[in-house]
């Protein structure tokens, strides 16, 4: 055997090295964009910050920007942290969001799984689990919210398989109420997630997949040692997505319940909407608004690092 | 350590027949080539060998038994991918240690195959690298050890040198060759390169649009080609086939002149084959043509010569003082160099004498 | 029409030096080929000349002209790309017309034009058709008239075949022979095979890590290599190099002052059965050639000899060698200048 020569790997195209004039250039071209994005995002989070230092509303009749007449310091702050019904809505929204995004995960996996070999009828089945997605969020409650009636069809349905009459008052339980919203949640948002992965389990190597099989491994090895490390990075996106989106459920929830009964399904973002809407507390709102910010913040921080560990 | 037989196999996809009736004798520790063209069958033959593909006709036996209806695992094959896929996302290690794993031997055997193999292909350094980035002739050794882990009964080979650039196919090939002596083993080797499988393979099966043409040595198939298909798909640049007319022992060539013949084949019709590199630059020659491209490729020369329609190759080595583009040239072509193929059929007639 | 000059060039890419004080000249009309392995400089040469990049020192010149302040729009050289790039959903007429359309020329002159290129390029009869239904030669055909059909001083291909399999190759390189000879354009190529480089250029430049290392006609450059380097890029098999003190096994006499190390093309080796110093360990018959490997104090040598010997591998061999064909070099790898 011929000692080990200095073959390069297969041939791929080697980007060119970056030209530093070139990138100047770019920068330079790219600048009045650049500052328009940075005043987009940049300018609402100073306003928010300015306005949760203070007890400004606008039934106070002065402008936003005069708000300092009424500073308050850190007020807002440590109202928020002896408020039992935020943390009351939080405490929701992260129990909504674990039961949600593992239920949607598992089923999107197991979908993407089916659907990634043929089988007949796959393109209608296919077309047919996109639709949720399509569905407009608002269109979505009124429908939850008529299936879950007492007399509505989800009864009529469970009465048709218990043999009696089942009237199951669903949306003004309290815990019930949070079920339907959950079930409401995954039927929306498992089509997302089963796109998201099997656009990822496509795309992992046929070949290695075939390698494995010829060397003896079962689906359950190949799943494991193949599959799955191949996919982490677009699971890791697909969980953040989920994540994210699932903190920030609203539409479908508040046609379907107002958050009620009470405030049984009072997430964060319909607490936000009430105080905004009912209180008016504006500077109370924007002190939520940027405790909620930077937590969100700091999960996506952990899930870039993850990612990119990874790669 | 298996013979393969082949038994009048076919396959086909709908109504296209992408394999006839193919019978072949892979022998015990034979290295074979499919060779041929893209959509010849070849690739089609291989995966109903490693079982990715049931097939339609006819039956594959190892050592005597039926092996089609053996799911592909099960059947003790290893096979080398076009691209190898190589598990990037693991170290040389688990890659050579995956098949053992798989299999479910003990951790002992595991830990004994892999650095067994690892000594053999001189991997044994790299055991602890990301198998990503490695260098291709690195990668052409995994593969081949991480099949050879479970003691395959044949390994398959798909194109594994046609990513490899051009310069380093030469050191690629003999490496695999080297690899083949080495765990003597039934290779069966897939490409469409000739020089590939004239340089590597025991015997070559030369396949065209899902047919067997001829099987043989490299210098069988090389000296005594079957057929027109054979004729001009051995060699570089293949055979040159000439319409001729035969009368007794001479076949005219229009515009060009006459061969002499060792036998008159008793047909008035034939192709007149002769290689490029029996071409003999003769002032006094039998044959004159146009000069119309001369390729300088170091030590040899290819001159393309041109009468009216008709197009013949020669090649030149350094010894000749090679003809410029525009001139005429004649040559000569020895008898015994000459070859007849029926012009109807392809097939080639009867040597007499 | 026009001769391409490259004087003093250099161009770097952060800390790598793509290009390396590089000075040569294309002959007005040239078939000249860039030749070396990957990321020698030979794209960043097609670059520069395409105004793609600029050099950080040093002067190029198109036709006598400076054009370090024209834009690669302005310079009228055309590009051929690997692939070829061809508009699938386009008629090979349409994807000719394309370059002159796209630039507001009137109807009349494209007609003339256009008519012009496709006789030259014999492809007027499948103007009609997609380029999926053309061979692989006629697509090449068509996607050179799109590079022509503006007239332009020269143009240049990206290692155009390499994708090809290799029949293909073999008579598309003669074919691309054929174009340039009936179109009388100055035409440089990239490529890093060997034997199409030597194939089909009249003139070509061997690199090395951004820097030219010789250039010539591809006969001088095979024969009278003026490096290592270079005497092992060219030819297959390759060039046996054999340090000095083995000269005794290839029967050469005396050295020249100086030399350390001994070039043998393998067709230049003579191959005497009948016992000697080397033993043949593999023989590969390629029918019209075959290539021995031969074991000898350590080192294998390779010789190709003509037809199909008979030989047998393990017999004993001895070796020799024309001195006239043997090149010299010294222990820095540069040619000993013996052919004086």
């Amino acid at each position: 055997m011929t000692e080990i020569a200095d073959i390069p790997p297969p041939r791929t195209e080697t980007p060119a090295p970056p030209d530093r004039e070139a990138a100047r250039l770019g920068f330079r071209l790219t600048l009045p964009a650049q500052l328009l994005v940075l005043f987009i995002a940049v300018f609402p989070i100073c306003m928010q910050i300015y306005i949760s230092l203070t007890d400004w509303s606008p039934l106070d009749g002065i402008p936003w920007w005069r708000a300092h007449e009424l500073w308050i310091g850190l007020t807002n702050y440590s109202d928020l942290a002896s408020d039992f019904r935020f943390w009351g809505a939080l405490w929701r929204t992260l129990f909504v969001m674990l039961v949600c995004v593992p239920v949607q995960f598992f089923l999107g996996l197991g979908l993407a799984i089916l659907f990634v070999d043929e089988f007949p009828g796959r393109r209608i089945f296919y077309s047919v689990l996109l639709v949720p997605m399509m569905v407009v969020p608002a269109v979505a409650g009124y429908m939850f919210f008529m299936l879950f009636q007492s007399g509505g069809p989800v009864n009529d349905i469970l009465s048709a398989f218990a043999g009696r009459t089942v009237s199951i008052a669903w949306l003004s339980d309290p815990d019930l109420a949070l079920a339907a919203v959950i079930i409401a949640d995954i039927w929306q948002w498992t089509p997302l997630m089963f796109l998201i992965l099997l656009a990822g389990l496509v795309s992992v190597p046929k070949d290695q997949q075939l390698a494995a099989v010829l060397l003896g491994a079962g689906w359950w090895r190949r799943f494991r040692t193949i599959i799955l490390p191949r996919m982490k990075t677009i699971i890791i996106i697909a969980l953040a997505i989920r994540v994210i989106e699932n903190f920030k459920i609203f539409d479908t929830l508040y046609i379907m319940t107002g958050g009620g009964p009470g405030i049984a399904t009072e997430t964060i973002s319909v607490y936000i909407y009430k105080v905004t809407q009912q209180e008016l507390i504006w500077g109370y709102v924007a002190a939520i608004a940027l405790a909620i910010l930077i937590s969100l913040s700091i999960v996506s921080a952990f899930a870039i690092a993850r990612l990119r560990r990874g790669s | 350590m298996t013979e393969i037989v082949l038994d009048t196999l076919g396959k086909d996809f709908g109504s296209f027949t992408a394999l006839r009736d193919m019978d072949l004798t892979i022998r015990d520790g034979e290295f074979m080539a499919l060779l041929g063209p893209s959509g010849c069958g070849k690739s089609t033959t291989m995966n109903m060998i490693a079982g990715m593909l049931e097939p339609t006709r006819g039956q594959i036996r190892f050592d005597g038994k039926r092996i089609d209806g053996v799911p592909m695992a099960k059947r003790g094959v290893g096979f080398v991918f076009q691209n190898y896929a190589i598990f990037t996302h693991m170290s040389v290690r688990e890659n050579l240690a995956y098949g053992p794993k798989a299999q479910g031997m003990s951790r002992a055997e595991v830990t004994r195959r892999v650095s067994d193999i690892a000594e053999l292909l001189q991997l044994t350094p790299m055991l602890d690298r990301r198998a990503a980035g490695l260098s291709v002739n690195i990668l052409q050794r995994i593969a081949i050890g991480r099949s050879a882990a479970v003691e395959p009964a044949i390994f398959l080979l798909d194109e594994p040198l046609s990513n490899v650039d051009a310069a380093f196919r030469a050191v690629m090939r003999s490496e695999l060759k080297g690899l083949q002596r080495r765990f003597s083993q039934t290779m069966v080797y897939v490409t469409h390169d000739q020089l590939e499988a004239m340089t590597m393979a025991d015997r070559i099966a030369v396949m065209d649009h899902g047919r067997l043409l001829q099987v043989g040595t490299p210098l069988e198939v090389y000296n005594n080609p079957s057929d027109t298909f054979v004729a001009r798909f051995i060699g570089s640049p293949g055979m040159n086939l000439i319409p001729a007319r035969v009368d007794g022992d001479t076949a005219h060539m229009d515009g060009i002149g006459a061969l002499t013949l060792t036998a008159a084949p008793g047909t008035a019709q034939v192709l007149a084959g002769f290689r490029p590199e029996v071409v003999h630059p003769d002032d006094d020659g039998p044959l004159a043509m146009g000069v119309e491209i001369v390729e300088h490729i170091g030590a040899r020369t290819i001159v393309h010569l041109r009468a009216g329609e008709t197009e013949v190759k020669a090649v030149l080595d350094a010894e000749h003082t090679a003809p410029r583009e525009g001139q005429a040239f004649r040559f000569r072509v020895d008898a015994a160099d000459i070859r007849l193929f029926d012009p109807a059929t392809g097939a080639a007639m009867k040597r007499h004498g | 029409m026009a001769s391409i000059r490259f004087q003093n060039v250099t161009k770097r890419f952060g800390d790598i030096v793509a290009l390396d004080d590089a000075s040569f000249e294309i002959r007005d009309n040239a078939f000249f080929c860039l030749f070396g392995p990957p990321l020698s400089g030979k794209s960043t040469i097609l670059k520069l000349i395409l105004g793609l990049e600029t050099p950080d020192t040093g002067g190029i010149f198109i036709d006598g002209q400076p054009v370090a302040h024209v834009s690669p729009a302005k310079r009228n050289v055309a590009m051929v790309f690997q692939n070829l790039a061809l508009f699938p959903h386009m008629s090979a007429l349409d994807n000719v017309r394309f370059p002159l359309v796209e630039r507001k020329i009137p109807e009349a002159q494209i007609r003339a034009r256009v008519a012009q290129v496709t006789e030259k390029l014999h492809i007027g009869h499948i103007l009609g058709k997609p380029p999926a239904q053309l061979s692989g030669g006629e697509r090449q055909r068509v996607a050179i008239a799109r590079a022509l059909v503006r007239d332009p001083a020269a143009y240049l291909m990206d290692d155009p075949i390499s994708a090809l399999d290799a029949r293909l190759r073999e008579e598309t390189r003669v074919e691309l022979r054929r174009i340039q000879q009936e179109m009388q354009k100055t035409l440089v190529y990239v490529t890093h095979d060997q034997e199409e480089a030597m194939s089909v250029a009249d003139g070509m430049a061997v690199l090395e890590s951004g820097r030219i290392r010789q250039i010539g006609t591809p006969e001088d450059l095979y024969r009278q290599p003026n490096s290592t380097y270079v005497a092992e890029m060219l030819g297959a098999p390759r060039i046996n190099v054999i340090p000095g003190d083995m000269a005794g096994v290839i029967a050469l006499p005396n050295l020249p002052a100086g030399a350390a190390r001994i070039g043998i093309r393998p067709e230049n080796l003579r191959v005497n059965p009948g016992g000697g110093e080397g033993t043949i360990s593999e023989i590969e018959p390629l029918g019209a050639f075959t290539t021995l490997s031969i074991d000898a104090r350590g080192q294998t040598l390779k010789a190709s000899l003509r037809g199909q010997p008979d030989l047998q591998t393990g017999a004993h061999v001895s070796l020799s060698v024309d001195p006239a064909r043997a090149h010299f070099f010294d222990a820095a790898g540069n040619a000993l200048a013996v052919d004086a």
